[in-house]
């Protein structure tokens, strides 16, 4: 069959999946990003082809400009960019990950003997047999994904989160942003904007979103319109960088008319002056004086509609167009200020705030009300460098309350640098206040029977119900402590002794000593819902933590596990992990890596909370999310058998995703 | 289908820093820059070697404009320096030299990027407070009630730019005309926010720089033709004369007729309706006894013989640039109408002259309130008036920068060599929480702060091209130079005369010795003895918020490049 298939490609050229190669092409793009990782990591200056510079720590930017050749390396580099778009997070350790397990499945294979994925083929081509290991791997991999990562996180991990939230209401203290924002820029930007950065997003938090209660929605909105939420001056130090009330459109006024108190606006996106004629219609001339009538009626509309503006006490126009400047004659005489070309996306977001819609002038509604505007509290122009913007101050608005940040720096390529990293950081916030439901990736794994791994799923489902019954029983009761602790007593007659032996061990927790004084600002949340693999807030502190920890018990879940398939991905995986702490602490003495691994495991094995070194802390959805993705990365990788080298574009599909058409 | 061209892979490089391509192009770009500082700087010859433009210059924001730069690491230092150049116009190669000495002198500590950032972060910000605090000595507050301050920062800026061959008359003569062009665009009545007026220059390539002069209002060059057929012009009263400006075109074009379809029957010409609507318009404006008309765009000749035969004066063609200044000085309106004119849209000059100036012939529009005004500038040649032109805006900038924040720095070197011992003194005596706040070694610091110091006291160095020493005193930490051709055993005191900014004159108690070399820290004070202090002369003085910009611009950029661990070029 294959045979054939190579037969028939011959004018193409065609090669098949090599591992070895693949682990090669991931480690070459890994090296260009691991100096760029963690708090120590070093900027990449990237040049475009049109000569600008730009800085970057961003992994995604990176592997993005390298531009590689190799169909499997843009495939790895089109994974990391879907990741990075969706989490904000995670690009390098993404690409590093993946090299490293790779390299790992690579040294599993070569061994072959006694490797579990090499047994059932004994006979037949050496590629056949390796393509058919291949596919064992990865079914392996994607039953270890769906089955039992969310297990071990559940079962194992989830007694080290600690929660985000300082209440259960779920209020986010201004302490506990700074900190995850500052781990998180520690891994975008230079050294010394650090700090300001994170100051800057957490007041910009704070300011746009008062209220808890709209915190998605918000966060989305935020996300959705950053590029009209910012802007960059270059030529001034970074310290400029600052936060501004209201809203700033990047263009001056076409007419500036000063008004005081509260300011009407109105959204015009067509033009005021009519044309003689208009699209499918014909305007027929007689005689010159009919032309001249239609030009002074034409003119005396417009001035019209202008003071029907003015009447209705319009101060400002925004504008999607540019208008005539017969316009901006009129709207001067009555004291109008016009702001135009605004873009689509400004006029969105502007009608999304204040949930109005944009004026349509027709003949009928120049002496109607006009009922659709907005309320601002200034709307000026503002110096910033040498330009003039247009500020704009809104009143009433929805809970959103409009802020603007302007990023200042010597060049374009950092101040492209802070805006990326900021939006990366409230895409990374956006996943803070995720949760990951246990029973959802079971369902879909259980309706998806597999052939080849039905032993491997029965057996861990074997495990995991038990391990379920058993966890369900604990959390029932934790909820409950939690949630409401005056009703203690009245159930205690029946579960007394576990109810407190989960306080002691709770209070035992605390007791611990860490440097953060988690009894102040961070409530250890015991889990209130069993199918909840991590729970909204969920962080751990920076340095490798979750690695090691998850490194750790899939290490112990390896020992005990009874498939050998299995084990073999647990061990890879595991050991695959703990890349990222080595590379973190590659440099420091103090802290070398041997020390802090060995202080991590020896207080695991005594069940002590793990040391910490540095304050800050991660999301642990976007390093859970991260693992997830760099296995489904593995296994499309390890799905291929042939790679055909074509000569024109592949067909795109109409619902595209940016893999396809690779 | 398409053609598809493979795209080639990028070009890496790790490390880029310890390469020896960066470290010799920097220190070529670095020697050309620093032979430029300064009033004996060296000009720049520019040419494309084809028979192009030649340009004599020792300006950064030309020289950084014409050469071409491919190293990425350049480009970013480039890069910076002109966004700072754009922002305020001065102090260019203050920031670039100063980047190039810091990213030199911290590459041979060899320390850690972060641990260097983190240092020289401090030191900025040690700076900063200092410049910024009551306590400076460095630094003069500008008295608006006499213009001697303010003369002496526009003739310190002109005096820096030696390719605009001016010699010491000239220089006084063209400062104060930039000052008093300047003095003219301030607005008599002071409201909450303040607007500026307008400074026009108008060259005049062939006549002496002696010849340069102001004219308050705006200067409108007409052909000679025109000039002569003039006629009295009419007046309300007078001092006034009514004016209208428009910003449409008056030629009798058809405005736009919509995107759908107009039929014009056979017989009726639309060029006619629209000159009759001309017409109307022109008698309307006679009848509003206007005595000019200004016209951004063409009006039509009939138009304007029958404007002519009512003695009005016309002006058309004077593009949008002139547009602001017009209607900011004679307070009319732009009109863009030709169906409705409202009568309060009028503006009014206070008078209209002609003047000649060489070969050429202007219009001089004359308002009651000035706020514009034009400044002739005259010089030899082509490129050194070129140069004068870049000077003198860079002077207006500066002194726009001054009165926003009414400080200025000592310059002639004084504020450099000050600052270093400022900051050898302040590092020294640095408490040990600064250092655990900051996570450094005191040797650490110690070995940063002198880099810093050193990398400061190099642009002053650079200010003296000839064969001079440089000394600083141990009193004030100002900057001293000395021929070098002296005996050996003479005093320092007998062979200075005053510090660089020309503040202090020699004293009996003070102490020299040479800069850079090795002493013990002191704190830099002022002068308490009047007596000492230079009243009557010229200061050197820098612009203080360009220049605290530049200091804030060059050590960002020097740590940025400094952190940089890989370079991805792209190929294509």
């Amino acid at each position: 069959m294959l045979a054939c298939a190579r037969r028939a490609v011959s004018m193409a050229s065609a090669a098949s999946l090599d591992l070895g190669q693949l682990a090669q092409e991931a480690e070459a793009l890994a090296s260009a990003v691991r100096g760029a990782l963690g708090p120590r990591g070093g900027q990449v200056l990237l040049t475009r082809p049109t000569g600008e510079t730009l800085f970057t720590r961003d992994g995604r930017r990176v592997l993005e400009a390298l531009s590689l050749a190799p169909p499997t390396a843009r495939m790895m580099v089109a994974c990391v960019s879907m990741h990075h778009s969706m989490t904000g997070d995670g690009a390098k350790t993404f690409i590093i990950l993946l090299a490293k397990l790779l390299r790992g499945l690579q040294a599993v294979l070569d061994k072959r003997e006694g490797s579990p994925f090499c047994e059932d083929i004994q006979r037949g081509e050496r590629h056949q047999r390796s393509c058919h290991s291949l596919k064992q791997i990865s079914q392996s991999i994607m039953t270890f994904q769906t089955l039992l990562l969310d297990h071990v996180m559940a079962q194992d991990l989830r007694k080290h989160f600690l929660s985000a939230f300082s209440n259960w209401e779920g209020e986010i203290s201004r302490d506990t942003i700074e900190s995850i924002l500052e781990a998180y820029f520690c891994g975008r930007i230079g050294y010394s904007d650090q700090k300001l950065l994170s100051q800057l997003s957490s007041d910009f938090y704070y300011k746009c979103i008062p209220f808890k209660n709209d915190r998605n929605e918000m966060l989305n909105l935020v996300n959705e319109y950053f590029v009209e939420l910012h802007f960059a001056v270059t030529g001034l130090p970074v310290s400029n960088s600052r936060i501004l009330e209201g809203l700033i459109l990047p263009r001056d006024f076409a007419v500036y008319c000063p008004a005081g108190g509260d300011i009407r606006i109105l959204i015009v996106t067509e033009s005021i002056h009519s044309a003689l004629s208009a699209p499918g219609l014909e305007f027929v001339i007689n005689a010159e004086a009919q032309y001249q009538a239609s030009q002074i009626w034409i003119t005396k509309r417009t001035e019209a509609i202008m003071k029907h503006l003015q009447n209705s006490n319009i101060k400002v126009l925004l504008s999607s167009v540019k208008q005539q400047e017969i316009v901006i004659y009129y709207a001067k005489i009555n004291g109008i200020s016009i702001v135009e070309c605004l873009s689509s996306e400004e006029i969105s977001l502007l009608c999304k705030i204040t949930g109005i819609s944009p004026f349509i002038p027709t003949w009928d509604n120049i002496h109607s009300e006009i009922s659709e505007t907005m309320i601002a509290k200034f709307c000026q122009p503002l110096v910033v460098g040498s330009k003039r913007f247009v500020h704009l101050g809104l009143t009433r608005t929805c809970t959103f309350q409009p802020h603007c940040v302007i990023f200042c720096g010597p060049v374009h390529g950092v101040t492209e640098q802070h805006a990326s990293a900021f939006h990366g950081a409230f895409k990374m916030l956006q996943q803070l206040f995720k949760a990951v439901d246990l029973s959802d990736g079971c369902e879909v794994q259980s309706e998806n029977p597999n052939n080849s791994s039905k032993a491997v799923h029965c057996s861990c489902d074997q495990q995991l119900k038990t391990c379920m019954a058993e966890t369900e029983k604990q959390f029932i009761d934790s909820s409950w402590v939690g949630e409401n602790p005056s009703s203690m007593t009245a159930k205690e007659n029946t579960t007394t002794s576990v109810v407190s032996k989960e306080i002691t061990a709770a209070k035992d927790f605390w007791k611990a000593g860490n440097p953060f004084n988690y009894e102040k600002s961070y409530k250890y949340t015991v889990q209130s819902y069993t199918n909840l693999v991590i729970q909204q807030g969920s962080v751990l502190p920076v340095g490798g933590n979750f690695e090691i920890l998850l490194h750790y018990y899939l290490h112990s879940y390896a020992k005990q596990c009874q498939e050998p398939k299995i084990t073999v991905v647990s061990t890879v995986i595991a050991e695959a992990l703990l890349s990222i702490p080595k590379i973190l602490y590659r440099t420091t003495n103090k802290n070398s890596f041997p020390q802090v691994y060995f202080k991590a495991t020896s207080a695991l094995r005594t069940n002590q909370q793990l040391p910490m070194s540095q304050q800050g802390l991660e999301s642990v959805y976007c390093k859970y999310q991260l693992v997830v993705s760099v296995l489904h990365c593995l296994t499309k990788l390890l799905t291929i058998d042939l790679i055909i080298g074509i000569r024109r574009l592949p067909q795109k599909t109409e619902d595209n995703d940016s893999e396809d058409d690779l | 289908m398409s053609r598809i061209e493979a795209k080639k892979p990028s070009l890496c490089t790790s490390e880029p820093l310890t390469k020896e391509v960066v470290s010799y192009s920097l220190s070529v770009l670095s020697g050309i820059l620093k032979s430029c500082y300064g009033p004996t700087g060296r000009l720049k010859q520019l040419h494309n070697g084809m028979g192009g433009y030649v340009r004599t210059t020792s300006q950064s924001s030309v020289l950084l404009g014409g050469l071409s730069i491919t190293h990425p690491v350049l480009k970013v230092l480039t890069a910076s320096v002109q966004n700072h150049i754009s922002r305020f116009s001065d102090c260019g190669l203050f920031t670039a030299i100063l980047c190039c000495s810091l990213v030199e002198n911290f590459q041979k500590i060899n320390f850690a990027a972060c641990t260097v950032t983190k240092i020289s972060r401090h030191l900025l910000s040690l700076c900063i407070d200092y410049l910024k605090s009551e306590a400076c000595v460095c630094r003069i507050a500008v008295d608006f009630d006499s213009i001697k301050t303010l003369l002496s920062l526009v003739h310190s800026v002109l005096a820096s730019k030696p390719a605009c061959m001016l010699n010491k008359t000239e220089t006084n003569h063209i400062s104060t005309l930039v000052l008093k062009a300047f003095l003219l665009t301030i607005p008599h009545t002071v409201e909450t926010n303040v607007v500026l007026g307008r400074c026009v220059i108008v060259p005049v390539k062939d006549k002496r720089v002696m010849d340069s002069t102001v004219f308050p209002g705006l200067l409108i060059e007409v052909p000679a033709f025109q000039l002569a057929r003039t006629f009295p012009i009419k007046r309300i009263s007078s001092s006034t004369i009514k004016m209208a400006l428009f910003c449409i075109s008056m030629s009798g074009d058809i405005s736009n007729t919509g995107e759908g379809t107009v039929i014009v029957h056979h017989g009726i010409s639309l060029e006619v309706a629209v000159l009759d609507q001309l017409l109307s318009l022109g008698k309307q404006l006679v009848n509003d006894q206007v005595g000019l008309v200004v016209c951004q765009k063409v009006i039509h000749p009939s138009l304007k013989v029958y404007l002519k035969e009512h003695h009005v004066i016309t002006i058309d063609r004077i593009g949008v640039s002139m547009m602001e200044p017009l209607s900011q000085m004679t307070g009319s309106q732009p009109i863009a109408s030709l169906h409705s004119l409202s009568p309060t849209y009028y503006g009014s000059l206070k008078d209209l002259r002609t003047e000649s100036f060489g070969s050429k012939h202007f219009l001089h529009l004359i308002p009651s309130d000035t706020l514009v005004c034009s400044l002739i500038l005259c010089n030899r040649n082509e490129m050194a008036w070129d140069e004068l032109k870049v000077a003198c805006q860079t002077a207006e900038h500066v002194l726009q920068l001054t009165i926003k924040q009414p400080l200025a720095l000592l310059g002639g070197g004084c504020t450099e060599t000050h600052l270093a011992s400022y900051i050898r003194h302040k590092s020294f005596t640095l408490p040990t929480s600064a250092l655990k706040a900051i996570d450094c070694s005191w040797t650490q610091y110690q070995l940063v702060a002198d880099a810093f110091c050193h990398s400061l006291e190099c642009v002053a160095r650079c200010l003296e091209h000839d064969d001079c020493e440089i000394l600083t005193d141990t009193v004030y930490g100002h900057f001293w130079s000395v021929q070098s051709e002296f005996p050996s055993d003479c005093n320092w005191s007998d062979l200075v005369l005053k510090c660089g900014c020309g503040i202090y004159s020699k004293q009996q108690n003070l102490n020299w010795r040479v800069l850079q070399s090795q002493c013990t820290p002191f704190t830099p004070q002022s002068c308490s003895n009047e007596s000492f202090v230079n009243s009557t002369d010229h200061l050197v003085l820098d612009c203080f918020t360009a220049k605290c910009s530049g200091l804030q611009v060059a050590v960002e950029t020097a740590n940025l490049i400094l952190d940089l661990s890989y370079i991805v070029e792209d190929q294509n």
